[in-house]
């Protein structure tokens, strides 16, 4: 095993490692911490597609709203049955991201088959309709969502339920960014990176080259969400322990998601952590300061990004790195 | 058995027909250029090889089979492989990586990884005598070495048939001449049957296909060996309206 | 007449009114895809804007949203034309995915503005002007103005298409814009004003919008529109603007219709459901045929 691939890694999950310390042994500085894990976290999710393939999920919401979902309903359903105890919460995990999963699969199988704009347009609805279709149909809940927090302090009792919710659901935000970040290189390093470039690139060419253009999507499609899945399950459900439909449909957070990777550097492996980190201090500080005009903020800035500094923070930087030994850490 | 055949295809577009019930037939090893001036289809017909097009009519075989209906990377995981007339590299990626691509998702396929594809990249920058650049980004290549490259990287599919698109425009005649004793050792050694087409290169063609498919409006104007075609009076008035030799149009 | 029957004849008689204000509200989509090869993600909120100025039109000036229409168009080719200049212009041959995120962020930006300058409450008005009455349904004589309006403009549109020189100039460069440089056509400034009319259309539509609804006016209410308005281009062939306007009655019959359908059937809450039904004709259309089902040259 070639050690030396994993090398970009080290300032990644280093970074991660500080946040995450920092965060333990700081007095109130873990929840801006968990905070930035999130939007870390999310830009990396969400990079496996957007910065990969070059394609715009605009409902990307809607799986980290199944995520939460998952999770939601496996603790509402099994919190009486004894002999699972903490094993609901990695059922929880796993019914997200099979949600998820299974969601991006089906959408994916249609609307990736499409090019960019038509991809585009097929995404708009996702997530308008995902939520039309759980207030419609009053699936799960309905418009008056799922509730968990008492259902958690039932299963484990008053302390543990709290910790669960304040600290290891954040702690394990770390972790799933942590394995996007893994999981991110491993597709980089692969056929499958190689694939993605080239159809970003071209994808016409792509396709005249032998690459199987729409497998390839899909795959990236499917990876991202299911992170996003794991994401919800964790960072909103078993945070917050409550689900609404309003919140966890809400495309604000496609919007963060979009500027994370573009200020961070599409498909590159250290931009969405730069650009979590960043969003995440910005959102925090516009919190205090102007407090509901983020997005007013936020979208010149995509504007801005887009047009003056289209490869990112990340982007720029691996092009002065580009022949000395930095090459090999700053991906 | 033809490794290519074409059946009387047509494209149309609309009202035009851009592609008029065109056959051809060519061999494994063999090298056949199709010649015709602007607008006599030429691009068309690639595309219709490739995959890009559909035709309206007719049928393309290849190796007996009918792909008529199959997506374009299917036909070149079969082993049809192509360059552009205006290379499309894949700009961020570098000139090492682009023919690495062109390895993994050709007829190898299935069979080799990254490192392998890599390291048969370099073997076929090295034959188009690109290897200094290797490692530089593709998009910052001169209009030239892009074509070098893009030759490269469809030589790195390893495929049985080679569609050369104008690959040699824009270029020297010192490196026509290169290219061709390159294509001319790839063909006998790999076995690669090659259709290069050109419009006014004939350097390209002249010494190295043996035949040659004259287009003319979307139909098969003529089909002869190479020097009998060129020196065809008829052919030259498709081009120019007078007379002129072979050696005349090089471009 | 059985009562559901006579619900739905009623309801598909307001489908079909609607579905010229959809229409319309749906051209300047496909204007704009159609002249500059653009995605406007962004097109809800330009409906929210021309909502808004039927509003306060009427609100603070008690003009009715008729006449409220020219202004909406005047204001939403001003927001096109500085739109163009300041951010697409800058964006020619990026890739897809970079025009598409500027015209998203210019919605999210049209929404947070409104919101920042109007608040995030519901806002309605009443233009009360007499009623029609037929056999099967009442309807209020602020639609059937609607229906007018709408055909009136979608004709003086095609009359300008095919007689001006600008709208000539128009259909050479959709056809093909580097000939019609050749030609003599400034393509950029060609650009620059499909670019405004279309944003003129969707303002306008959303102008006529309110005088079927002139209610739930929010700076969010364009997000469902939006969806709306991208079935009904992709129904109608997403670069054809007349295609749209067919396509938006057939829209709006098939949504009234299953409305009603969907209020019939106990358990399901039948707004939202309709609202998931357009979601759902997306993805078949995308399915089936992408380039529209209704008459559209593809490129």
């Amino acid at each position: 095993m070639k050690l030396r691939r994993y090398y970009p890694l080290i300032p990644i999950y280093l970074l991660y490692l500080t946040l995450f310390l920092i965060g333990f042994h700081v007095r109130g500085l873990w929840q801006p911490m968990a905070l930035l894990a999130f939007y870390a976290a999310l830009g990396q999710a969400f990079n496996i597609f957007l910065g990969m393939t070059g394609y715009v999920d605009f409902g990307y919401v809607a799986f980290l709203g199944l995520g939460s979902y998952g999770m939601a309903l496996a603790v509402s359903s099994l919190y009486r049955v004894e002999w699972l105890g903490g094993g609901i919460i990695v059922i929880g995990l796993l019914l997200g991201l099979a949600m998820a999963a299974l969601l991006s699969t089906a959408v994916g199988g249609i609307a990736l088959r499409l090019r960019g704009a038509y991809f585009a347009i097929a995404t708009i609805g996702v997530n308008e309709g995902f939520k039309y279709l759980v207030t419609g149909a009053r699936l799960w809940g309905g418009s008056e969502g799922i509730i968990i927090s008492g259902d958690l302090r039932e299963a484990f009792g008053v302390e543990v339920a709290n910790s669960l919710a304040t600290f290891w659901a954040d702690t394990l935000l770390f972790i799933i960014a942590a394995l996007a970040a893994l999981v991110t290189l491993h597709y980089m390093q692969s056929k499958i990176g190689y694939a993605l470039t080239a159809l970003r690139e071209d994808e016409e060419a792509a396709r005249v080259m032998g690459v199987n253009t729409t497998k390839y999507k899909i795959i990236a499609f499917i990876t991202s969400a299911a992170f996003a899945g794991l994401i919800g399950a964790s960072g909103w459900a078993l945070k917050m322990t409550y689900v609404f439909p309003e919140d966890v449909f809400e495309i604000t957070y496609t919007v963060e998601a979009i500027v994370i990777v573009l200020l961070g550097g599409a498909g590159t492996l250290l931009g969405p952590l730069v650009g979590g980190i960043i969003y995440g201090v910005l959102k925090y500080w516009l919190a205090v300061l102007a407090p509901g005009l983020q997005l007013l903020i936020l979208a010149p800035i995509i504007l801005l990004i887009i047009v003056a500094l289209p490869q990112g923070i990340i982007g720029v930087l691996k092009e002065r790195v580009r022949g000395t030994a930095l090459e090999r850490v700053i991906v | 058995m033809a490794l290519l055949k074409l059946e009387g295809v047509t494209k149309r577009f609309g009202g035009l027909t851009a592609v008029d019930r065109v056959s051809l037939e060519i061999e494994s090893g063999e090298a056949l250029g199709i010649v015709g001036p602007n607008g006599s289809g030429k691009t068309t017909l690639y595309n219709i090889i490739s995959g890009v097009y559909r035709p309206e009519e007719g049928r393309v075989l290849f190796e007996g089979r009918d792909i008529t209906g199959l997506p374009p990377y299917r036909r070149t995981q079969l082993g049809i492989g192509r360059t552009f007339q205006i290379p499309r590299p894949f700009s961020s990626a570098t000139v090492r990586e682009n023919v690495a691509i062109g390895a993994m998702f050709g007829t190898l396929g299935g069979k080799i990884g990254v490192g392998e594809a890599l390291e048969l990249a370099d073997h076929y920058l090295e034959l188009v005598g690109l290897q200094a650049l290797k490692d530089k980004a593709s998009g910052s290549l001169t209009p030239v070495e892009k074509k070098l490259m893009e030759l490269a990287r469809a030589l790195a599919m390893k495929p049985k048939l080679l569609l050369l698109d104008e690959a040699m425009a824009g270029m020297p005649p010192k490196d026509i001449d290169r290219l061709v004793g390159l294509l001319k050792r790839v063909k006998e050694e790999e076995g690669i049957a090659i259709i290069s087409m050109v419009e006014h290169i004939m350097r390209a063609v002249a010494g190295f296909a043996e035949r040659v498919i004259v287009l003319h409006q979307g139909k098969k104007f003529l089909e002869a060996p190479t020097a009998e075609a060129l020196s065809d009076p008829r052919v030259v008035e498709i081009y120019l309206g007078r007379p002129a030799e072979v050696g005349d149009a090089s471009g | 007449m059985p009562l559901f029957l006579k619900m739905l004849a009623g309801n598909l008689v307001n489908g079909a009114l609607l579905g010229s204000v959809y229409g319309m509200m749906t051209m300047g989509l496909s204007f704009i895809f159609g002249v500059l090869r653009i995605v406007n993600v962004g097109h809800g909120a330009f409906i929210m804007v021309g909502a808004y100025i039927a509003f306060w039109m009427f609100t603070l000036f008690s003009l009715p949203p008729l006449i409220s229409i020219p202004l909406a168009l005047v204001v939403g080719m001003a927001l096109g034309f500085i739109f163009f200049y300041l951010v697409i212009r800058r964006l020619v041959g990026a890739p897809e995915l970079t025009t598409l995120l500027a015209t998203f962020a210019i919605g999210i930006l049209l929404e947070e503005l409104a919101k920042f300058m109007w608040g995030p409450d519901y806002r309605g008005f009443h233009w009360e002007v007499g009623r029609l009455a037929l056999p099967v349904t009442t309807i209020p004589m602020g639609k059937i103005y609607a229906l007018i309006a709408s055909i009136l403009i979608a004709i003086a549109l095609y009359v300008w298409f095919r007689k001006a020189r600008s709208g000539i100039a128009i259909r050479a460069v959709m056809e093909d814009s580097e000939g019609a440089q050749v030609c003599g056509v400034n393509v950029e400034w060609i650009y620059a004003l499909s670019f405004a009319i279309g944003i003129g259309l969707t303002v306008l539509g959303g102008t006529l919008l309110t005088l079927f609804i002139p209610v739930g006016i929010n700076p969010y209410m364009g997000g469902i529109y939006t969806l709306k308005a991208f079935v009904i281009a992709v129904l109608g062939g997403l670069i054809s603007p007349w295609g749209a306007f067919y396509a938006g009655f057939i829209f709006g019959l098939i949504e009234n219709g299953f409305y009603t359908i969907f209020g019939a059937i106990p358990g399901l809450e039948p707004f939202s459901m309709t609202q998931f039904l357009a979601f759902f004709m997306l993805l078949v259309i995308l399915l089936i045929k992408p380039t529209g089902l209704l008459g559209a040259r593809a490129r």
